[in-house]
């Protein structure tokens, strides 16, 4: 199938899934159209495009109001110099996911970026953050030595605290546009706590369903204490969070984050299923990826909003911001699974294709490569599948479909958060999203 | 339905023992049950009907069946659940409805009054059903498999991780549909109650999995020890169930503190009778295996010495590592372990007893006690 109608496919599905028809690239007076995005003709001049956008808005740079065509953009694909300061590492190996790239030439326009308040924005939360896992372990009040160790096992501050950043950077965003209050109320800190312990929970308890042996570089909680064990720990994890939750002593939290435990189960059952049409695969895929991973994200954004504002659009925002980076980021995580070698992730390597699941770049190269069809049905289960779908990927362009349906997403999250006041916070969560979609692990 | 579906497998390979304390003198126990099932109006099944007919369980439902001649454990476990679905397994939310009933309609709640069926808040048989639930879903977790410990003889590596994830999978079920309707009670107290039942419940399950698991035969736990394991393990679900629902009616602390004390020491009595049970049937004809750590055992280890007990073990144990029951159980009944462990099954139920006397008289409160008599009597 050729890689145009595959793009009306992201487009339609992106459309359908964000439930917005507006085209996402207009703001801030980019001013290339959906039209001319759609007419783009080769998937780097669409990553250049994003990268080109963040830039812009970040380096002000004086040409931003220029038309341009996609060979011109592609000459103009450039990284601002600041990039040493984020996070995430290896920001100049961004590429490497556009692997037919061939011209990645530095713009002689990129400026550094003199304001401060926008060299990282994960300062602003951090101070909130600063004693995070050890409130988290003080939440997890244990007599027994063997069981502390591996309920704490995952809280050793390794972690990237991806969910309890977006939570706290929402909560003083929220808390801006209501009263232009600058403080993070405890009980905002507390949702935080339980989002990541919540996440945990999880964690301790899919590395059980799928046998894993290894995450974030080190071994399983199973791998060392065996499955009886590992699923107790995860459950004492899960009592300990909702404990933490009750005394938030608010019904309506209580309510909202209960959803994402339903949600986290829901999905693992999704994900035991297959489906047969090619639409409903997606949708299905889709779903599963809402439940399992941007729920939680959503979910704790909107109690954050509660506690911080009490008009309910706000609630809204932040909950459809935090449901589109959540889903974005599950996409960006399904591509790394083909494009990141299992040093950098602290996981195997297409581990997705082992345990039978068919994520977004293998629905997409499907539709390039129908023969993939029967290794998806069968859960890629006979000897080679798991071989022969990777290559099948790689050579069409599902990670590419996949990371653009990713970057669509984020712009959707940033439509919905720029809805709220201006603040330093807001601006965080705007950068947050870009961060989503070049992560590399 | 899923009770249909395990009735059908249950009938495939051999039972296994189950674990885990068969029903008390069978006789009394189901008859006091069954009158007390009339009291509180409603069907024996308080896992909730949604939960039951969900795609999910249908899902788990049709999954375990492929586990049927494998050796994973989730099997008893969904065996256990229709087998002995009349006697133990829905005690919990019983005892929840009743001491509901029993404790009525709080002065400062009457306005609520109508919301009352047979005498019980909606409220109060959701949290029955939560109780449950819980407990299902811990039942089911028990039964994991360490993949790392299996033996050849225990069948093909891929049946066991199969069952093991349905095993955390259906847990994860239970519990997560307790949460949804732990939630939709509204009430910040009982959702910290049961929270902490849970974080309970798992240390208590957790020590009696070190237990089993490394290869010393008994723990050198006193009895102060056992009982406060055994607390977690058994007692604090329905203990702190039975405040839950003193609770959601707005009964003082008192009364929330008499039914947290009637839920403890009810449940301790259970327990400490079902330990009992291989030491006081005479009608058994050969011993049946039991738990060293049992109470009887770990009574019987207080009143000898930690090393004469070792030495009866070894002794028990002759050749090829395989115990002689019969003979440990003599050693045990032999000394005054089992009859001090009645005195502490009986001095249990009369602290259960002596809570109730905080409650009106009322069928609810005597079907209480007769719960009590139940797993108080030896004969």
């Amino acid at each position: 199938m050729a890689s145009g109608e595959n793009r009306a496919y992201v487009l339609q599905l992106a459309r359908r899934f964000t439930g917005s028809s507006r085209p996402f690239l207009c703001e801030k007076g980019l001013s290339v159209t959906q039209g001319a995005f759609e007419s783009c003709t080769s998937v780097s001049a669409r990553a250049s495009t994003a990268r080109w956008k963040r830039t812009d808005r970040f380096a002000g740079c004086s040409c931003k109001r220029r038309k341009f065509s996609a060979p011109e953009q592609k000459s103009m694909c450039h990284f601002p110099q600041r990039s040493s300061v984020w996070p995430f590492p290896k920001l100049c190996s961004i590429p490497w996911r556009f692997y037919h790239t061939s011209t990645a030439l530095m713009c002689s326009c990129s400026k550094t970026v003199s304001d401060e308040k926008y060299q990282d924005p994960f300062q602003l939360g951090r101070k909130d953050l600063k004693n995070l896992y050890e409130d988290i372990k003080k939440e997890l009040l244990v007599s027994t030595a063997e069981l502390r160790e591996m309920c704490e096992y995952y809280f050793d501050g390794k972690g990237k605290a991806f969910r309890p950043m977006i939570v706290v950077l929402m909560a003083r965003a929220c808390n801006i546009h209501h009263s232009n209050s600058r403080e993070v109320q405890a009980s905002q800190r507390s949702v935080a706590i339980i989002a990541e312990m919540i996440h945990t929970a999880s964690l301790v308890h899919d590395d059980v369903i799928d046998d894993a042996n290894s995450r974030r570089g080190k071994m399983t909680v199973n791998q060392i204490w065996g499955e009886r064990k590992a699923v107790l720990a995860g459950d004492f994890i899960l009592s300990a969070a909702s404990l933490a939750l009750a005394r938030i002593g608010n019904t309506t939290i209580i309510s909202v984050l209960t959803q994402v435990i339903e949600d986290l189960v829901r999905g693992e059952f999704l994900q035991l299923g297959s489906k047969e049409n090619e639409n409903e695969r997606f949708a299905h895929y889709l779903e599963k990826t809402f439940k399992k991973t941007a729920s939680l994200i959503a979910n704790s954004c909107k109690a954050v909003s509660i506690l911080g504002c009490p008009d309910p659009k706000v609630h809204e925002i932040a909950y459809q911001y935090g449901k589109n980076v959540g889903i974005a980021f599950q996409l960006i995580d399904d591509v790394l699974d083909f494009t990141s070698c299992a040093d950098h992730l602290g996981k195997p390597a297409a581990a997705d294709l082992k345990l039978g699941l068919a994520t977004g770049p293998v629905l997409f190269a499907c539709r390039q490569f129908p023969e993939m069809n029967a290794m998806i049905m069968r859960r890629f289960s006979k000897p080679g599948d798991v071989e022969r779908a990777r290559k099948y990927v790689l050579q069409s362009d599902g990670v590419q479909q996949t990371t653009y349906l990713a970057q669509r997403y984020c712009h959707e999250a940033t439509r919905e958060i720029s809805k709220l006041r201006p603040s330093p916070e807001r601006e965080a969560l705007i950068q947050l999203t870009e961060m989503v979609l070049m992560r590399d692990k | 339905m899923w009770g249909a579906l395990l009735r059908r497998w249950g009938r495939g390979g051999g039972r296994r023992g189950l674990s885990g304390g068969g029903p008390p003198s069978a006789a009394p126990w189901s008859q006091v049950v069954s009158e007390a099932e009339k009291i509180v109006g409603y069907p024996t099944s308080f896992m909730s009907l949604r939960c039951l007919l969900s795609d999910e369980l249908s899902n788990i439902a049709m999954q375990v069946r492929k586990l049927v001649g494998t050796k994973h454990p989730l099997l008893d476990t969904a065996r256990g659940f229709v087998y002995d679905s009349r006697n133990n397994l829905q005690m919990r939310g019983l005892v929840v409805l009743l001491i509901s009933k029993a404790a009525g309609p709080s002065t400062a709640e009457l306005s609520f009054q109508h919301n009352m069926v047979s005498g019980i808040y909606s409220s109060q048989r959701s949290l029955a059903e939560i109780t449950e639930l819980i407990h299902t879903a811990f039942l089911v977790h028990r039964g994991i498999v360490n993949i790392g410990e299996l033996k050849s003889c225990d069948g093909p590596l891929k049946d066991m991780q199969f069952g093991n994830k349905m095993a955390v999978l259906s847990g994860d079920f239970l519990l997560a549909n307790a949460c949804t309707s732990l939630a939709q009670l509204q009430n910040t107290k009982v959702v910290e109650l049961i929270s902490s039942a849970i974080g309970d419940l798992v240390q208590g399950i957790y020590y009696e999995n070190s237990r089993s698991s490394e290869n010393c035969l008994t723990d050198d736990i006193g009895i102060s020890t056992w009982k406060k394991q055994v607390f977690l393990s058994h007692s604090a679900l329905l203990a702190k169930s039975c405040q839950a629902a003193m609770e959601l009616a707005k009964h003082s602390a008192e009364m929330q503190d008499m039914a947290f004390r009637y839920g403890k020491h009810m449940s301790m009595s259970h327990k400490l009778h079902s330990d009992l049970q291989p030491f006081v049937k005479e009608s058994s004809s050969d011993a049946m295996a039991f738990s060293l750590n049992c109470a009887p055992a770990v009574l019987h280890q207080e009143f000898l010495g930690r090393d004469a007990w070792i030495k009866q073990i070894r002794e028990a144990q002759g050749k090829g590592n395989l115990m002689d029951y019969k003979k440990l159980q003599e050693a045990i009944k032999a000394g005054k372990g089992v009859t001090s462990a009645i005195d502490l099954c009986r001095c249990h139920g009369n602290r259960a007893l002596a809570a109730l006397e905080s409650f009106p008289p009322s069928e609810a409160r005597a079907a209480l006690a007769n719960i009590v008599h139940a797993v108080t009597r030896f004969s």
